[in-house]
């Protein structure tokens, strides 16, 4: 919904961290991601709120424990505004030649 | 360390905000002729009454989804079965469940989560879904409701 939080989000090594901690495996507890980053537990928490905030990251109650999931939503949505528009004419411009190159070898 | 490692690793959570009402998104769930415009084509068919099937046809006329309604709460909650009828060898795995959360939110916007867990003996169905599966759906979804039209490909 909102791209500034989702790139303010991004603009941050221990939060893209904590988002590939969660892409190598998904549903972690507070205390599981803590023990990965060299950074007191409140640290942690302000970033894991910053990206709950972005949409990047949802927390979800299972049992007694709040487990954090890795939402890739969010940043597949600018992936389709951002770069796909700037991208597309040169890849396909490059496949043609590729294309071209080929047929006549 | 007592750190404890019961984590969950075979659920898988999407979650899109769309400028849609909760009733409006529950349509598009519930309907064929809203899901066949995002979902691959497929219509689905169901009363979505608890304990009733929940299926999906394949644009060809297979039958892609044979599940059933478990929980149905309209416009906010709605969990069914899932398994992939449409390749023989997802279709071998056991079946898993999904789970649409749907909560309105200022703006006229509303915010859909999407949870498909029990996943543990499904290991393709898993792989399948994730990623690029499930965002298509989404961002589809998202993109016909906010616009009217389904998403070019």
């Amino acid at each position: 919904m909102d791209d500034d939080a989702v790139f303010k989000a991004l603009a941050d090594p221990s939060r893209r961290l904590l988002l590939d901690l969660l892409f190598e495996r998904d549903g972690r507890t507070l205390t599981e991601l803590d023990a990965e980053l060299e950074m007191t537990r409140f640290g942690v928490m302000k970033h894991l709120k910053v990206l709950e905030e972005a949409g990047l990251v949802v927390a979800r109650k299972q049992g007694r424990e709040k487990l954090h999931f890795l939402n890739a939503v969010p940043i597949r949505q600018i992936h389709d505004r951002w770069i796909d528009k700037y991208t597309e004419h040169r890849v396909s411009a490059l496949l043609d030649l590729k294309n071209e190159l080929e047929e006549t070898a | 360390m007592t750190t404890t490692t019961t984590t969950e690793t075979t659920t898988q959570v999407y979650q899109v905000f769309i400028k849609a009402s909760p009733e409006q998104i529950w349509d598009a769930l519930t309907k064929p002729e809203f899901t066949e415009k995002y979902f691959y084509g497929a219509r689905v068919d169901s009363t979505v009454e608890v304990g009733s099937p929940w299926r999906y046809q394949g644009p060809d006329g297979s039958l892609w989804g044979d599940e059933t309604v478990f929980e149905a709460d309209p416009p906010n909650k709605l969990v069914v079965g899932w398994r992939s009828l449409y390749s023989p060898e997802l279709a071998d795995e056991p079946a898993s469940r999904i789970t649409w959360e749907i909560q309105a939110h200022e703006g006229s916007y509303s915010q859909l989560t999407v949870v498909h867990d029990q996943l543990d003996g499904s290991p393709k169905t898993a792989e399948s879904v994730s990623g690029a599966g499930w965002m298509m759906v989404l961002s589809g979804l998202k993109t016909l409701l906010e616009t009217g039209k389904p998403l070019a490909d």
